[in-house]
């Protein structure tokens, strides 16, 4: 059965980015617009959430309702507060400034993990700071308040651009190589220790040279992981895949866009999946015949 | 990140007929401070011959005495940039991190001047400048909001523009001086004040505007745009008492005659200079702020005294 999409907001300039659903809406960032809008299914469009968001990408909503970004541009995981400021949170990592994230989450515990890679598009600033020595996933862990720490979680990462955490928060599936900095992309799981560390990464999907890997992925009800990956510029072209949590690719499916991005679950029962792309555009599929996983 | 300090020394480019006259042969370089991040805001204090300046991401003000040294004056300093004196001899402080314009009182304590437009919270205010009648000038563009190791504890942007204000000398009215900027930087008067230069680090020009009576401005008129493979972008500027316009830009610091023409470069190999004060007894000493650390050079044209 074919998924079919419709444009539902945009196109914006530049990709569209991030997604997260807030309970009522769908959140996505349009990174170049610097701008984080709020599709509302019920009123058909989308509002301005934030402005001046400094190219953020990944958003995540915690539990207060504040949001979360991977602000690319700036170099740093900023939280979007419900008074409508904006909260630094911890930029360094022993002592020393992180790359440009793309992804970030939130746990159960409130720790907040995100994906590190490096970035075509240089951050602001006068370039007074080197990159890591490595693309890794991080988190922040809370220290008091309004205070963090920050831990190096994979060690084994090129570039990571989309995480995942299962239900059960036991497992890190990670999305690993940039193709367009010639990166080999592959999906990985590591195992997350109780210490919150993590076991060896498992390799679980192998994209071959020049493919473009997965951009972004989310769970459905049945614990499977929906992933977009591909362009049209070698390959299959620009996909959708659903792949079981063992690393079986259960579906294949054209996406309506070059360069999608991310995808999410959103809508009454969480039954529609979205989807931002490279042309600017939110895009929705009410007919995927699968759900979301509510957490 | 940093060059070595031990290997620096500054060269000049003589561009035109008579650069030497004002920016001499062989300028010395005298080290006044290693250990700073990212140097800025230097203003000489005649007075009490010190020279004040930040290290924004070190999050410092420092003081800095011939005689005496480096010594902290306030720390932390939410991410302190420009800096000038007023009538009475008082800092006067652009507060990147911290969003407000604030004066330090003779009794140490520090008191906000500008915090807010039309209720909204100020971008971050990077440098600044007090005219004889005492009225304060600074640029606001969002770099404070954003760049990396520099920002406060609220990085929300709340102003849809990026403008140069003017505070009345009494402190109680400000105004929009000029909104022609993307990222308005360094700012400075002519010698008789009778125009204001403006830069803008993201179209890297400088713009110059008629200064009336009344304080407000004439429409701007492009004085020049820096465009070249170095890297360094225009961020401070101030003039010499010829009208000389001095501007941090690709390479090193460009010396412009008031037409505009580049005379002279001064450059400062393996550091980036952000922006420049004159100083000692005669101002012709030029301290240059860099990443990295603080230089002194000596020139043979006076600047236009701070205060």
């Amino acid at each position: 059965m074919t998924w079919e999409f419709d444009l539902v907001a945009g196109p914006h300039k530049g990709r569209t980015g991030g997604l997260a659903w807030d309970g009522n809406a769908m959140l996505y960032s349009a990174v170049q617009e610097e701008r984080i809008l709020r599709y509302d299914p019920a009123a058909g469009k989308a509002d301005v959430f934030r402005k001046y968001t400094g190219r953020t990408n990944g958003i995540a909503v915690a539990r207060d309702g504040s949001v979360f970004g991977a602000q690319e541009g700036g170099r740093r995981i900023v939280h979007f507060l419900n008074d409508g400021s904006t909260a630094p949170t911890h930029e360094l990592l022993n002592g020393k400034h992180h790359n440009q994230p793309v992804d970030v989450m939130v746990d159960g515990k409130r720790r907040v993990w995100f994906a590190d890679p490096y970035n075509g598009t240089p951050p602001y600033g006068p370039p007074v700071y080197p990159f890591l020595d490595h693309a890794s996933v991080l988190r922040l862990e809370p220290a008091g308040a309004r205070r963090w720490k920050m831990k190096r979680v994979t060690h084994d990462t090129r570039g990571p651009r989309s995480i995942l955490l299962s239900a059960d928060e036991k497992m890190l599936y990670v999305a690993d190589g940039d193709a367009e900095r010639g990166d080999v992309c592959q999906l990985l799981a590591y195992p997350v220790k109780r210490d919150g560390s993590v076991g060896p990464g498992k390799s679980l999907l192998v994209f071959a040279p020049a493919e473009r890997g997965i951009e972004g992925m989310c769970f459905d009800g049945d614990g499977n992981i929906v992933a977009c990956a591909g362009w049209k510029k070698s390959g299959i072209g620009p996909s959708l895949y659903v792949v079981s949590a063992s690393g079986t690719v259960l579906e294949t499916h054209p996406a309506p866009a070059d360069l999608p991005m991310r995808c999410a679950f959103g809508d009454a029962g969480r039954e529609s999946l979205y989807l931002t792309a490279g042309d600017g555009g939110l895009y929705r599929a009410t007919n995927t015949g699968r759900g979301g996983l509510k957490r | 990140m940093h060059g070595s300090l031990d290997d620096l020394k500054i060269e000049l480019d003589l561009l035109a007929p008579g650069a030497e006259r004002i920016v001499g042969k062989n300028p010395p370089l005298d080290i006044i401070a290693r250990d700073v991040i990212f140097g800025e805001g230097p203003v000489w204090d005649a007075r009490g011959k010190q020279l004040f300046f930040t290290d924004i991401i070190g999050d410092t003000i420092w003081r800095w005495r011939p005689t005496g040294g480096l010594k902290a004056v306030l720390k932390p300093s939410v991410k302190a940039n420009g800096m000038c004196l007023d009538l009475e001899n008082r800092l006067v402080v652009a507060g990147w991190g911290g969003r407000t314009v604030f004066r330090f009182e003779k009794d140490g304590s520090r008191k906000t001047l500008a915090d807010r437009w039309e209720g909204k919270k100020l971008n971050s205010p990077n440098d600044i400048v007090v005219k004889s009648d005492g009225s304060i000038w600074f640029t606001d563009p969002p770099g404070g909001l954003l760049n990396v190791g520099m920002v406060g504890g609220d990085l929300q942007r709340y102003l849809d523009n990026q403008p140069v204000f003017r505070v009345a000398a009494d402190g109680k009215k400000m105004t929009i001086a000029t909104d022609d900027f993307v990222y308005p930087n360094g700012l400075c008067f002519s010698p008789d004040e009778k125009l204001l230069y403006v830069n803008c680090s993201r179209e890297r020009v400088i713009r110059v505007y008629d200064v009336k009576p009344d304080g407000s401005l004439g429409k701007g008129r492009l004085f020049y745009q820096y465009i070249s493979l170095e890297r360094g972008v225009p961020d401070g500027m101030k003039c010499d008492v010829e009208g000389n316009v001095y501007c941090t830009g690709p390479g090193g610091i460009f010396v412009h005659d008031p037409a505009g023409r580049v005379l002279a470069r001064i450059k400062t190999p393996g550091h980036h200079p952000t922006n420049f004060a004159w100083g000692d007894d005669d101002w012709h000493s030029l301290y240059i702020t860099m990443i990295g650390s603080v230089i002194r050079t000596r020139l043979n044209v006076a600047g236009v005294p701070s205060r």
